[in-house]
C-alpha cells in the first residue's frame, strides 16, 4: 500500500469522539443531582467544532482504503450534525421536564452521531457495519432513556429486536458479498463487479440482506414496522433526533454503495428499489390516515418522505441523487421543527401526544399554530414551503428518467398525505380551543421558529443546498 | 499437510452458516414466549455470518473477513450488553418479558 | 339634437335608477317612498319618451345614434353602447313607458294587500322596464341581447315573486328554460351576422345586406342560403320570447306571477320583443324569403292554435295569456307577410287593450280575493261597474269590432296576408277563423265575469270595486282602446307610414304588400269582421240565451273538448319527448355516471384508501415476531425479484 498514513481525514469523527469520552467523564465526576445543562452545552460546543472541521477537512481516502472524505460525505455529515445539535438543544428542556435528565443522553446522541458520520465516510463494508451498529447501539439505549416508562422501555426493547435482526441480516449479506466478490473495499467491489461475467447468485442475495438492513433503517416498507412504536414510545427528545440524522446517514450509505461498488448492477437493483419507494410511499400515506397520536402520525409521515427520497436512489443518476440530497435537507428541518412544536405540547407538567390536544391551538397559541401549519403544508409538498421542492426534485428526475409510474404514484400519495396533513391544520384552526398548553421553554420555541423559517423562506436557500448537493452527487459518478 | 478447507470445501461451511442463520430468523418470529429466546436468535445470526466470514476468508486466502469477525463479536458483546440491559429495564416496569406482552403500542 | 338625445337617454334610464334607488335601498327608505319614487321617475320616462317622439317627428323621423359609452372593444370585435333613435324604437319607447307607468300605479293599489314589502316588487318592476327599453332602443345586436336577456331575468324574477308558492317557482324557471333554448339559437344567430358582416350594428349590417345577398352555408351536403338560416335562427329566438307555436308552453304557466306583471310583461310588453326584432332586422328578412315563410306558417299556426285553447280555459288569466299568444301569432303573421308595420300597428293596439284587459282581470280577481276561475263568478256587473266598462271597451278592442282598436289593426293584417298571396292565404283562412274565435272567448269571458247569476254567491257579495289608483289606469287604457286604432292608423300603416317610419322598417322593392293594401275588394275586407261579429253572436247565444249549451257541446265533442282543454296535449307531448328522456337520461347521467363513474371513482379511491389504511394498521399489531416476520418476507420477496427478474 503506497497510500500515505494520512490521520487528518478523520479529523472530525476523532475529534467528536474524544469530546465524547471528554464528557462522560465530566459527566461522572459532576454532582449526583446536577443537571444536565452543562454536558449538553459542551456536547453543542463539540458539534459546533465538529462542524466547523468538516467543512475545513481534506479529501481523499485513508487508513488503508476503509475511509473515505469527500464532499458527499461532508454534505450528509453536515446535515446529520446540523440534526443532532438540533435534537440536543430540545432534549435539555423536554429531558428536565420529564425527569431523565441525565449526563449520558447528549454523549449517547453523540457517539451515535460518531457512527452517522463513519457510515457517511464508508469507503469499506467493515467502516460501514461498525459505524452502523455504532450508531444503532446509541440509539437503542436513547429509546430506552425514559427507564421508568413501560412504553419507552417498550420502545428501546422492540427496536433492539428488530434492530438487531436488521444488523444480523446485513452482516450476513456483507459476509456473502465478500465471499463471492473476494473484497471488502468498495474500489474491489466495484472492480469485481465490472468484468461482464454473470453475477454469482450468492452475491445477489447478499446485496439484497444487505439492502434490506439498510432499508431498514430507513424504516422502508416492509421492514418500516418498528418504527411508529419506537417513535411513540421513545422520549420525544429521542424521536427528534432519530426521525433526522440517523436517516440522512442511512441514506448517504444507500447512495453510496448503490452508486459505488454495486454501480454496476444498477438495472437489476433500480427495480428492488422502485419496488420498495412504491411500498413505502404507499404504505406512508394510507397508514397515517386513521392515527390519532401525532408522533405515530409523524412516524408515518417520515416512513411516506423516505419512500418519496427513495424514488432519487431508484432513479440512480446525478439528479437522483441530487433530489434526494435536497429532500433529506427540507426533511430534516421540517422534522426537527414538527418535533419542537410536539415537544412544546404539554399540560399540567404532561406531555400529550394526541392530534385532538391540538384543537384551537390557533387561538390559545397562535405562533405555534402558524408555525406547526407551515410544517405540515411543507410536508404535504404544498408550494412555496421546502417540502415543495424536495419532492418537485426527485419527482423531476424520475420523469426524467422514464420512471413515470414512481412519479405518478408519488403525486398521488402526496395528495392522500395532503388529507391527513390538512387535518391537523383543521384540527388547529378550526376545532374549539382546549385549554393552553404550558409554558414552553425558550430553546423549543426558537428551534422551532428557526425551522418554521427556513422551512418558509427556503427559497431563499434553495440555490447554495442545491448546489451543495450537486457537487456531493457528483462525487459519487465521477 | 491438507488444508482443512481445501479438504471439505466451502460447501459444508456456507451450509452450516445458513443453517444457522435460519434457525436464528425462525427463532425470533416462532418463538412466542420468551425474549431472552430471542436475544439467543441473534446470537445465532451474528454466528452464522461470522461463521461464512472466516470461512470465506480462508477460502480467499486473505484476512480481511477475519479482522471483520473481530469487530463484529465486539458489536455483538455490546449488543448483548445493551440488549440484556433493556430487558431488565423492561421487566422492572412491566414485570414480565413473555414475547405477546410486549404490544402496548400498536396501530 | 341634443335635447333630443337628452330627451330620450331620459326615458331609457329613468326607470333604472329607479330600479337601483327601490332595489338597494328599499329597505331603507320604506315602501311608500319606493312606490313615490319609482312611479315619478316613470311618469319622468313617459314624459320624455312623448316628448322625443314628437320632437322626432317633427325633425322628419331621422334616424339618430346616441352614443352613452363605448361596451365592448376586443380584437376586430367593436360594440358601442348607443342608443338608436328612429321611429321604430321611439314608438316602442313610447308604448313601453306609459304602459309601464300605469301599471307602476295601478300595482299601487294590486299589491296593497302584501304581508312582506313590495319596494323589491317596484324595483323588478322598474328594472323589468329599463331591460325592455335597452332592447328596443339598441344600436347593435349585443345591446339587444343585454336587454334580452335582461327582460328574461326580470321576467323569471317577477314571475317567482311570490316565492313561496312552489307553483310559481316552477312556472319561473319553466319561462326561464325555454327561453334559453330559444336565446341559444338566437345567440348563434347573431354569432352568424357577425361572420357574416364583421359587425353587429345595425346601421353597418344594413348596409352590407345587399352585398351579401349571395353567400351560402354549406351543410350536410346542401346549400343553405345564409340569411334563410340567419332569419330562422333569429325567429326561433324571437319566437321564444314571444311564446310562439313550440315554444309558447311557459306563458300560460307565467299567470303565475302578479297580474299587473302578466299585464306588463307577458302581454304588453316583454312578449312583444320577438315581433320588434321582426321589424327591426326586417332589412335582413327581406332578403330570405323562405324564413318569411317560416315566420308567416308559424305565426298564423299560432294564432288558430291559441285561440282553440284560449276558447275552452276556465281561468280568467289563461284565457287572457292565450289571447296574447295568439294575436302574437297574428303579428307574426304579418311580419311574414312583409307588412312590418301592421304588425307593429297592432303591437301597439293590443298593448294597450290587453293590457286593459289583464289589469281588469286583475281587477276581477283582487275584488273575489285571488278567485280566478270564471265558472265562480258571474253576475259581477253591478258590483264593479267600472272594470265591467272596462272589459267592454278591451273586448270590444280584442274581438275587432269596428271602430275599436283591434278592429283597425288586426284587418290590416288579415287583408295583409290576402295580398301577400301564396302562404299568405293560410294565414288569411286561419287569420278570419280566429277572428270569430276571439270575438268568441272574448264574450264569453265578459259573459261568464259579469252577466247571469252569481254562481258563487258568498264571493259575489263581498265583491267591491277596485280603488282609484287601480281604475284610473283602466279608465285610461280603456280609452286608448277605443280611439287608438283609428287614431294611429293613418301614421302605422295608413298614407303617412312612410314618412312616419322613414327607413325605420324596411320593405323590399317586390314587397307591394302594404301599398296595395287599399286596392282590396270591400267584401274581402269585410269578412273579418263578419266573422267577429258572428263570434259575438255566437257569445251572445252559448253564454247569455242557452247557457245550458257550451255544456252540452263540450259532452257531444268530449274528445275535441279535451284536446282543447289540454292545450292539444302541447305539455304533455313536451313531457313525453323531452322531459322524460331528459330526466331519464339525468338521472342515468346521475346515477350511473356521475355516481357510479365520478363519485364512485372518488368514493371507490376514498373507500379504498380507507380499506386500505385500515387493512395496513391491523397489521401492526405491535407484535415483534410478526414485525420479523413482514421483514423476512418482505427479504425473501426482494431475493425472488431479484434473481427471477434481475
Amino acid at each position: 500500500m503506497t497510500v500515505p498514513f494520512n490521520w487528518s481525514l478523520a479529523l472530525p469523527e476523532i475529534v467528536l469522539s474524544v469530546c465524547g469520552l471528554l464528557i462522560l467523564v465530566i459527566g461522572v465526576f459532576q454532582r449526583k443531582n446536577a443537571s444536565g445543562l452543562l454536558c449538553t452545552g459542551l456536547a453543542v460546543a463539540a458539534f459546533v467544532a465538529t462542524a466547523v472541521l468538516v467543512l475545513g477537512a481534506p479529501s481523499g481516502v485513508g487508513y488503508r482504503g476503509t475511509f473515505v472524505s469527500d464532499d458527499f460525505a461532508r454534505f450528509a455529515k453536515l446535515l446529520a450534525l446540523t440534526g443532532a445539535a438540533l435534537s440536543v438543544i430540545l432534549s435539555l428542556d423536554y429531558n428536565g421536564r420529564q425527569k431523565v435528565d441525565r449526563f449520558e443522553f447528549p454523549v449517547l446522541i453523540l457517539f451515535s452521531t460518531v457512527g452517522t458520520m463513519l457510515m457517511a465516510s464508508s469507503e469499506n463494508l467493515m467502516t460501514l457495519y461498525v459505524g452502523l451498529e455504532l450508531q444503532s447501539l446509541a440509539i437503542y439505549i436513547l429509546c430506552a432513556f425514559a427507564r421508568d416508562e413501560v412504553t419507552s422501555s417498550e420502545a428501546g426493547l422492540k427496536y433492539f429486536v428488530l434492530g438487531s435482526l436488521a444488523s444480523g441480516l446485513l452482516l450476513y449479506g456483507i459476509s456473502l458479498v465478500y465471499g463471492f466478490a473476494g473484497t471488502m473495499e468498495y474500489g474491489g467491489l466495484r472492480a469485481a463487479l465490472s468484468d461482464n461475467a454473470p453475477v454469482p447468485a450468492g452475491l445477489v442475495i447478499g446485496i439484497v440482506f444487505v439492502f434490506v438492513g439498510l432499508a431498514f433503517k430507513l424504516s422502508a416498507a416492509p421492514f418500516h414496522m418498528w418504527t411508529p412504536d419506537v417513535y411513540q414510545g421513545a422520549p420525544t427528545s429521542v424521536t427528534a433526533f432519530m426521525a433526522g440524522a440517523p436517516k440522512v446517514a442511512a441514506f448517504a450509505l444507500l447512495l453510496r454503495i448503490m452508486a459505488g461498488p454495486f454501480g454496476h448492477l444498477a438495472p437489476q437493483w433500480q427495480m428492488l428499489v422502485e419496488l420498495v419507494a412504491i411500498c413505502t410511499m404507499i404504505l406512508g400515506a394510507l397508514a397515517a390516515i386513521p392515527q390519532t397520536n401525532i408522533k405515530r402520525l409523524m412516524a408515518y409521515s417520515s416512513i411516506g418522505h423516505m419512500g418519496y427520497a427513495m424514488i432519487g436512489v431508484a432513479v440512480g443518476t446525478e439528479a437522483g441523487v441530487r433530489g434526494t440530497l435536497v429532500y433529506l435537507a427540507t426533511y430534516l428541518f421540517m422534522t426537527v421543527g414538527v418535533f419542537a412544536c410536539i415537544m412544546a405540547m404539554r399540560r399540567n407538567g404532561r406531555p400529550l401526544d394526541r392530534i385532538s390536544d391540538l384543537s384551537g391551538l390557533s387561538r390559545t397559541h397562535p405562533l405555534l399554530a402558524l408555525t406547526m401549519g407551515i410544517f405540515m403544508f411543507s410536508m404535504a409538498g404544498v408550494p412555496p414551503f421546502s417540502g415543495f421542492f424536495g419532492k418537485l426534485m426527485v419527482f423531476a428526475a424520475a420523469v426524467q428518467s422514464g420512471l413515470w409510474t414512481l412519479a405518478v404514484i408519488g403525486v398521488v400519495t402526496s395528495m392522500i398525505g395532503l388529507y391527513y396533513y390538512w387535518r391537523v391544520v383543521k384540527v388547529m384552526y378550526f376545532d374549539a380551543p382546549e385549554p393552553a398548553f404550558d409554558r414552553g421553554a425558550r430553546p423549543v420555541g426558537a428551534v422551532a421558529g428557526a425551522m418554521g423559517l427556513v422551512t418558509a423562506l427556503f427559497l431563499l436557500v434553495l440555490g447554495p443546498v442545491t448546489g451543495a448537493a450537486q457537487a456531493a452527487a457528483a462525487v459519487l459518478f465521477r | 499437510m491438507e488444508n482443512g478447507l481445501a479438504a471439505v470445501g466451502i460447501g459444508p461451511f456456507l451450509s452450516v452458516g445458513a443453517i444457522l442463520l435460519v434457525l436464528g430468523v425462525f427463532g425470533i418470529f416462532l418463538n412466542r414466549k420468551n425474549i431472552i429466546v430471542m436475544m439467543m436468535s441473534i446470537e445465532l445470526i451474528l454466528l452464522s455470518a461470522n461463521l461464512n466470514l472466516v470461512a470465506f476468508s480462508a477460502a480467499h486466502g486473505e484476512l480481511s473477513g477475519q479482522v471483520f469477525t473481530l469487530f463484529s463479536l465486539t458489536v455483538a458483546a455490546a449488543e448483548a450488553a445493551i440488549g440484556l440491559a433493556i430487558v431488565t429495564v423492561y421487566f422492572r416496569n412491566r414485570g414480565s418479558i413473555q414475547v405477546e406482552d410486549v404490544t402496548l403500542m400498536k396501530g | 339634437m341634443l335635447s333630443l338625445g337628452l330627451l330620450f337617454g331620459t326615458a331609457v334610464f329613468a326607470p333604472l335608477l329607479g330600479a337601483i334607488i327601490a332595489g338597494l335601498f328599499g329597505r331603507v327608505i320604506g315602501d311608500a317612498a319606493s312606490r313615490i319614487v319609482t312611479i315619478a321617475l316613470m311618469v319622468l320616462a313617459s314624459v320624455c319618451a312623448v316628448a322625443a317622439l314628437a320632437t322626432g317627428l317633427d325633425s322628419g323621423s331621422q334616424a339618430i345614434a346616441v352614443p352613452v359609452s363605448t361596451w365592448v372593444q376586443a380584437g376586430g370585435f367593436h360594440a358601442s353602447w348607443q342608443l338608436r333613435f328612429d321611429t321604430l324604437s321611439a314608438s316602442m319607447v313610447t308604448m313601453v313607458t306609459v304602459i309601464s307607468t300605469l301599471i307602476h300605479l295601478y300595482s299601487v293599489g294590486y299589491m296593497a294587500h302584501e304581508k312582506t314589502p313590495v319596494s323589491r316588487f317596484f324595483a323588478y318592476l322598474s328594472l323589468f322596464s329599463f331591460a325592455m327599453l335597452m332592447l328596443v332602443s339598441s344600436d347593435n345586436l349585443i345591446q339587444l341581447f343585454f336587454g334580452w336577456e335582461g327582460v328574461g331575468l326580470a321576467s323569471y324574477l317577477l314571475i317567482g315573486y311570490w316565492f313561496d308558492r312552489p307553483s310559481a317557482n316552477a312556472a319561473a324557471v319553466k319561462a326561464f328554460v325555454v327561453n334559453r333554448v330559444a336565446d341559444l339559437f338566437f345567440m348563434v344567430g347573431i354569432a352568424l351576422v357577425f361572420l357574416q358582416f364583421g359587425t353587429v350594428a345595425y346601421d353597418n349590417i344594413f348596409a352590407l345586406v345587399p352585398a351579401h345577398a349571395s353567400s351560402v352555408y354549406h351543410l350536410f351536403g346542401s346549400d343553405l342560403r345564409a340569411y334563410e338560416v340567419i332569419g330562422v335562427l333569429l325567429f326561433i329566438g324571437a319566437a321564444g320570447k314571444s311564446a310562439q307555436l313550440f315554444l309558447h308552453t311557459w306563458l300560460p304557466d307565467a299567470m303565475e306571477g302578479p297580474t299587473p306583471v302578466s299585464a306588463l310583461i307577458h302581454a304588453a310588453t316583454m312578449v312583444t320583443a320577438g315581433v320588434f326584432l321582426m321589424a327591426r332586422m326586417s332589412p335582413l328578412l327581406e332578403y330570405a324569403p323562405v324564413a318569411k315563410d317560416v315566420v308567416l306558417f308559424i305565426g298564423a299556426t299560432t294564432c288558430f292554435f291559441a285561440a282553440t285553447v284560449g276558447l275552452v280555459q276556465p281561468d280568467i288569466k289563461r284565457t287572457i295569456a292565450y289571447s296574447t299568444c295568439s294575436q302574437l301569432g297574428y303579428m307574426f303573421m304579418a311580419a311574414g307577410c312583409g307588412v312590418y308595420q301592421a304588425a307593429m300597428f297592432h303591437l301597439t293596439t293590443h298593448a294597450c287593450f290587453k293590457a286593459l284587459l289583464f289589469l281588469s282581470a286583475g281587477s276581477v280577481i283582487h275584488a273575489l280575493h285571488g278567485e280566478q276561475d270564471m265558472f265562480r263568478m258571474g253576475g259581477l256587473w253591478r258590483k264593479l261597474p267600472v272594470t265591467y266598462a272596462a272589459v267592454w271597451a278591451g273586448a270590444l278592442a280584442l274581438g275587432g269590432i269596428p271602430p275599436f282598436a283591434g278592429w283597425w289593426s288586426k284587418d290590416a293584417i288579415i287583408d295583409g296576408a290576402f295580398v301577400a298571396g301564396g302562404l299568405g292565404l293560410y294565414g288569411w283562412v286561419l287569420g278570419v277563423a280566429v277572428a270569430f274565435l276571439t270575438a268568441l272567448y272574448s264574450w264569453r269571458m265578459l259573459f261568464l265575469v259579469f252577466h247571469g247569476r252569481p254562481r258563487v254567491p258568498e264571493l259575489a257579495d263581498h265583491a267591491h270595486e277596485s280603488p282609484f289608483v287601480m281604475t284610473l289606469p283602466l279608465v285610461i287604457l280603456g280609452i286608448a282602446a277605443v280611439v287608438a286604432g283609428w287614431l294611429l292608423y293613418p301614421y302605422y300603416v295608413g298614407e303617412r307610414q312612410a314618412a312616419y317610419w322613414n327607413g325605420a322598417i324596411f320593405n323590399g322593392a317586390e314587397n307591394h304588400v302594404l301599398a296595395n293594401l287599399d286596392q282590396l275588394p270591400a267584401l274581402i275586407t269585410l269578412v273579418p269582421t263578419i266573422a267577429a261579429f258572428l263570434g259575438l253572436g255566437a257569445a251572445v247565444v252559448f253564454y247569455v240565451l242557452k247557457p245550458e249549451l257550451p255544456g252540452r257541446l263540450a259532452a257531444s265533442m268530449r274528445p275535441l273538448y279535451l284536446f282543447l282543454l289540454n292545450k292539444w296535449y302541447f305539455d304533455e307531448l313536451y313531457d313525453l319527448i323531452f322531459v322524460r328522456p331528459y330526466r331519464a337520461l339525468a338521472r342515468v347521467l346521475w346515477h350511473g355516471a356521475d355516481e357510479g363513474i365520478v363519485d364512485g371513482s372518488a368514493t371507490g379511491l376514498a373507500r379504498l384508501t380507507a380499506g386500505g389504511s385500515a387493512q395496513i394498521v391491523r397489521i401492526q399489531t405491535g407484535s415483534i415476531a410478526v414485525y420479523a416476520f413482514t421483514m423476512l418476507i418482505g427479504l425473501l420477496a426482494l431475493c425472488s425479484v431479484f434473481l427471477f427478474f434481475g
